[in-house]
């Protein structure tokens, strides 16, 4: 491991500096007690002491809804691609939300290139904050993704009481601190043994939900779950869509233009695959008519054992955001648990 | 990137939610976690909020109809036309021979200030808000607190409810946010007992699910009530007003015997019983399910004495939540669009009272009772509607095509060209809910800032700014400049708002009416408040469902379900991308009407699902796509209300006391078209 300190009393001067060339994406608190991601204009507003976000990183990446072309049909037809080239740090944002990039990082950026997303994605440098205290929503231990992790950021950062661990985990993470050099000190020994035990501790400390997600997944992918369970689970769904918005590695989107007089923009939007319109094609057909048949469909891309050799891991990270944000009761813990014991209670 | 905090326009629950703007334009939502209702959560409608503001097909002119077509214009023409065609039909046949429709959607501004349009400027009485359909004349029950013309209690009620009774009410399809929090209860062990003639998610999940056949709510009700106070032994307070005419009025409804007439078997309802005496807190919901069926009134009257009976007689505490519809329909009636009081519930004849108000509005009031929405239909000759779609919101949807299409003059203020604006001689184009300030209130009476994200489209502005305009192209200017200016004239005149200080922040989930303060000033105006019991009439008890018999003929009964698929073809979900294509999945697919079929009945009337069925009732044919479900009970077939209105097949009921309009339960035929 490669590590430095970063004193207590640096760390807003480091913030400013990666200000002067990146928008610097941040926790902060947002109306009353909600902690958002965003781009910040001064070091003061990042909560330090937040738990989690209450969206992930992917609205960076991946917009609710992104013009990705205009064009005008005004005589002739124009047409003209759109893409982001902010420079982007996301500084203190959560193990599981730095590691769920990882997963759109397979879908967008594996096979077929997508060219809006890479845009920003090439831009973008991750410095992850290490949870010392996971909420009680959390199982991030399950999903191999926190809450500290062994790698996959560019830089990772443990409060300590003297300052800031700082772990680097890639060139761009390094460069930050060669070009900032005056900021850092050396590590000593016991810091770094100091953020062993605190991960030990804090794994300790996880809630309810915690590893269900093994079980689950060695019977989904041997095709052995009730098929009560789907029922059971569809029940329990009101198709908001929140499940797979709020995930950090849910990536499903649609197209539409619109027009305005001679002018349209071709839009992309966030989709669901759990919406009865998701999959239905223009002929009236729709191949999974069923609630039941999307949620076993999700579940299959989530945590599957075929799915997680296609993406490099499994596609749940364990951040819990669906276990807040489910309207009904079949978020990820809820359906692993029901897939291993064979019924949903 | 900044998120604007603000709320849901969609449903009653008034969900918080964040809006995230990028160069002036909206490009996304996020829940709030902090907000008591939404807690984290949204449901589809409020994920795609955005979209209804950000859309292609908004209103961004005033249109004036001109040899037939409506033409863009200027506000000032626009205003102008409007002040001209109202003035006209004031001067030949008087104000009562207009009418005004205010709006569930818009703000509490938005109405209050149309009120004092209708009752100062144009002097008609006749003001009044279509989806008070769905709302149950009289005041609605509460566990003894005032009750001020309001009855929501709590949604928080739900997280320590050991007992949840869901009566007509499916709030996986009406109010999202209020079926998350059952589904939290259930899973920590709350009792869940679901009464509705289909089998809807809950239902299924439910303990006892009581699969009332439609037009008997009032007399399971009864039963249950027999039970309770005749078999279980419940210790009810002898002294209580009313009770031994409500013992005598159920006196005889054995669980047994009401079987037959009502579908519930009679050991499913014992076992309800025994719950609710198990039970320490209780919490029933109730919604369209129940409101807009043909005993409301007594239905609710019955689920009143039922609570008023526990808070006397040391039963369960009981909290009833009546579940409005819309985000704002609590606002719309708090605010007096409503025929029969001024803002904050004020009688027309309290002298004092309006006294205030022809003060404060430097005007007289018209203070005569006015026609209810159903009644203006057919009977007044102009209508200047804001922010509703009355070909569907009405029962007799058709009658209200008609209705509108007779008239010599129509006014819309809207959104986006709903049927009826299309129908409009003047259009005006409305700002959505993120695009101004101004305050709703939910179905619990939370009233809630909403905030400015983003600038309207092309001209549109504030609803209220709009009233405002025509009012002055009459000569009688309205002098607000602002949301807040409105609120605080609101606060002070409307008691039930006294102690609200203006924006009530949407991020702490607003504040709920009334405050100390505003229970104090508002005693005079709440009536005592008092828990009594009624006894149930024997007309109610048969209900309609005795008119409404099966027959050789007629084998099937027919019913409309007003919690099946609601949003389907509502204005502002259809021009939403996301939500519009969820929504319209049904109407895509069962274009002709969507007639939900137990199997065994379609076995029995050889038609198959996903085929069009011949409909025959004793008024009228139709053709309808038969739906296949264990949803549908045996022996009923169910429609979603939406399309039971235009289906013309449906009796419609008149409720005695209000003239209400309702679909009533119908026999009818079925078989395969030949
Ligand atoms: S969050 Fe829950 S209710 Fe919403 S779509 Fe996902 S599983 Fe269904
Ligand atoms: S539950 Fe109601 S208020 Fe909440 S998001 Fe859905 S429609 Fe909006």
């Amino acid at each position: 491991m490669t590590a430095r300190m970063l004193p207590g009393n640096k760390i807003d001067e480091f913030a400013v500096r990666l200000m002067r060339s990146a928008e610097v994406v941040a926790p902060r608190r947002v109306g009353e007690e909600d902690v958002f991601y965003g781009a910040i204009a001064s070091p003061d507003e990042i909560a330090w002491d937040y738990g989690t976000a209450v969206e992930p990183l992917k609205r960076f990446l991946l917009p609710q809804r992104e013009p990705i072309l205009r064009f005008s049909t005004n005589g002739r037809i124009r047409v003209g691609a759109e893409y982001d080239e902010q420079q982007r740090v996301f500084l203190g944002v959560r193990c599981c939300d730095v590691t769920g990039v990882a997963v759109l990082d397979a879908m967008y950026g594996g096979d077929t290139v997508d060219p809006y997303y890479m845009s920003r994605r090439e831009r973008s440098t991750f410095i992850a904050l290490t949870c010392q205290q996971p909420e009680p929503h959390c199982f991030c231990v399950c999903g191999d993704a926190g809450p500290f992790l062994e790698g996959g950021y560019d830089q990772q950062w443990t409060a300590l009481p003297e300052g800031m661990l700082v772990e680097i985990g890639s060139a761009a993470g390094e460069a930050l601190v060669r070009d900032n050099e005056d900021l850092f000190a050396e590590a000593e020994v016991d810091q770094v043994a100091a953020r062993y035990r605190l991960a030990r501790e804090a794994e300790q400390k996880f809630g309810e939900f915690k590893s269900y997600i093994a079980g689950a997944m060695r019977k989904l992918s041997m095709n052995e779950v009730a098929p009560a369970v789907w029922e059971q689970a569809a029940d329990r769904c009101m198709e908001c869509g929140g499940c797979t918005y709020l995930c950090p590695t849910c990536s499903c989107f649609t197209v539409t233009d619109r027009m305005a007089g001679q002018d349209g923009v071709r839009e992309r939007h966030w989709d669901a695959c759990l919406y009865s319109c998701y999959a239905r094609e223009a002929s009236g057909h729709n191949p999974r008519p069923e609630r039941e048949d999307r949620l076993r469909a999700r579940f299959f891309h989530k945590i599957s054992h075929q799915w997680a050799v296609r993406n490099g891991r499994q596609a749940c990270v364990g951040c819990g955001r669906c276990v807040l944000g489910c309207m009904g009761w079949a978020h990820t813990p809820a359906v692993s648990e029901g897939i291993r014991r064979g019924v949903m209670t | 990137m900044p998120e604007i905090a603000t709320v849901c326009p969609y449903c009653g629950c008034g969900c918080g939610l964040y809006l995230h703007v990028r160069d002036g334009r909206l490009i996304g939502v996020s829940p709030s976690r902090s907000h008591p209702v939404s807690q984290g959560r949204l449901c589809v409608k409020g994920w795609h909020a955005h979209e209804v503001v950000d859309n292609p097909n908004r209103l961004t002119h005033p249109l004036v109809r001109r040899e037939g077509n409506l033409v863009v214009a200027s506000w000032e023409e626009a205003a102008e036309v409007v002040a001209n065609g109202l003035s006209k039909v004031l001067e030949s046949e008087g104000p009562q021979a207009i009418g005004v429709l205010g709006s569930a959607r818009c703000t509490n501004e938005d109405n209050y200030v149309l009120v004092r349009f209708a009752r100062g400027t144009l002097r008609t009485p006749n003001i009044d808000c279509s989806a008070r359909v769905q709302c149950v004349p009289g005041p609605a029950p509460t566990s003894g607190g005032p009750s001020l013309g309001a009855g929501a209690e709590e949604i928080a009620d739900l997280d320590s409810a050991d007992l949840i009774l869901l009566v007509g009410s499916d709030p996986t399809e009406e109010h999202p946010a209020v079926a998350a929090r059952v589904y939290r209860a259930r899973q920590r062990g709350a009792r869940v007992v679901a009464a509705a003639a289909r089998a809807h998610p809950l239902a299924r999940l439910a303990d006892v699910h009581l699969p009332v056949r439609p037009g008997s709510e009032v007399r399971w009700l009864g039963s249950l009530l027999h039970l309770l106070l005749a078999e279980q032994g419940f210790a009810a307070d002898a002294d209580m007003p009313g009770l031994s005419e409500l013992r005598a009025s159920v006196a005889g409804l054995r669980p047994e015997d009401t079987e037959a007439a009502t579908n519930v078997p009679a050991e499913a309802l014992r076992e309800v019983a025994r719950l609710y005496l198990s039970s320490k807190q209780v919490v029933i919901l109730y919604s369209t399910g129940l409101a807009l069926s043909t005993v409301a009134g007594p239905a609710l009257q019955a689920l009143g004495s039922l609570a008023a009976l526990s808070s006397r007689g040391g039963g369960p505490e009981v909290s009833v939540l009546g579940l409005l519809s819309r985000n704002n329909l609590q606002g719309c009636r708090d605010m007096g669009v409503a025929p029969d009081s001024l803002p904050g519930y004020v009688p027309l004849n309290d002298d004092a009272a309006v006294a205030r108000f022809e003060q404060a509005w430097k005007c007289e009031v018209a203070r005569e009772k006015g026609l209810r929405a159903w009644e203006m239909l057919g009977r007044v000759r102009a209508m200047y509607v804001v922010g509703d779609d009355v070909t569907r919101s009405l029962p007799d949807a058709d009658a209200a095509r008609r209705a509108l299409e007779a008239l010599d003059f129509l006014v819309v203020q809207d959104i986006f060209m709903s049927p009826a604006a299309s129908m409009a001689d003047v259009v005006l184009p409305a700002a959505a809910f993120a695009e101004r300030e101004g305050t709703w209130t939910n179905l619990e009476r939370r009233v809630q800032g909403i905030r400015k994200a983003v600038a309207p489209p092309g001209e549109a502005r504030e609803d209220w700014r709009i009233v405002a305009d025509v009012s002055r192209a009459m000569g009688k200017p309205l002098p607000y400049e602002s949301a807040k200016q409105i609120f605080e004239e609101i606060a002070d005149l409307a008691s039930i708002y006294a102690g609200i200080a203006y924006p009530p922040a949407a991020v702490n989930g607003g504040i709920r009416w009334p405050t100390p303060e505003g229970r104090k000033a508002g005693e005079t105006v709440a009536g005592s408040g008092e828990a009594e019991v009624t006894a149930l009439s024997a007309e109610a008890l048969k209900g309609p469902g005795a008119r409404a018999e099966t027959n050789e003929e007629y084998p099937l009964l027919l019913a409309a379900d007003p919690t099946l698929r609601p949003w389907d073809g509502e204005v502002t979900v259809c021009h939403t991308l996301t939500s519009a294509g969820e929504f319209a999945v049904v109407a895509r697919d069962y274009p002709d009407g969507m007639l939900c079929l137990n199997p065994e009945d379609a076995k029995r009337f050889g038609v198959r699902g996903g085929r069009p069925a011949r409909v025959v009732s004793p008024k009228g044919e139709s053709q309808m796509q038969v739906r296949v479900t264990e949803e549908a009970p045996e022996g009923i077939a169910l429609v979603p209300y939406n399309q039971a209105m235009h289906s013309g097949l449906m009796e419609i009921s008149t409720d005695p006391e209000t003239g209400r309009p309702v679909l009533a339960p119908t026999p009818i035929l079925v078989g395969p078209v030949q």
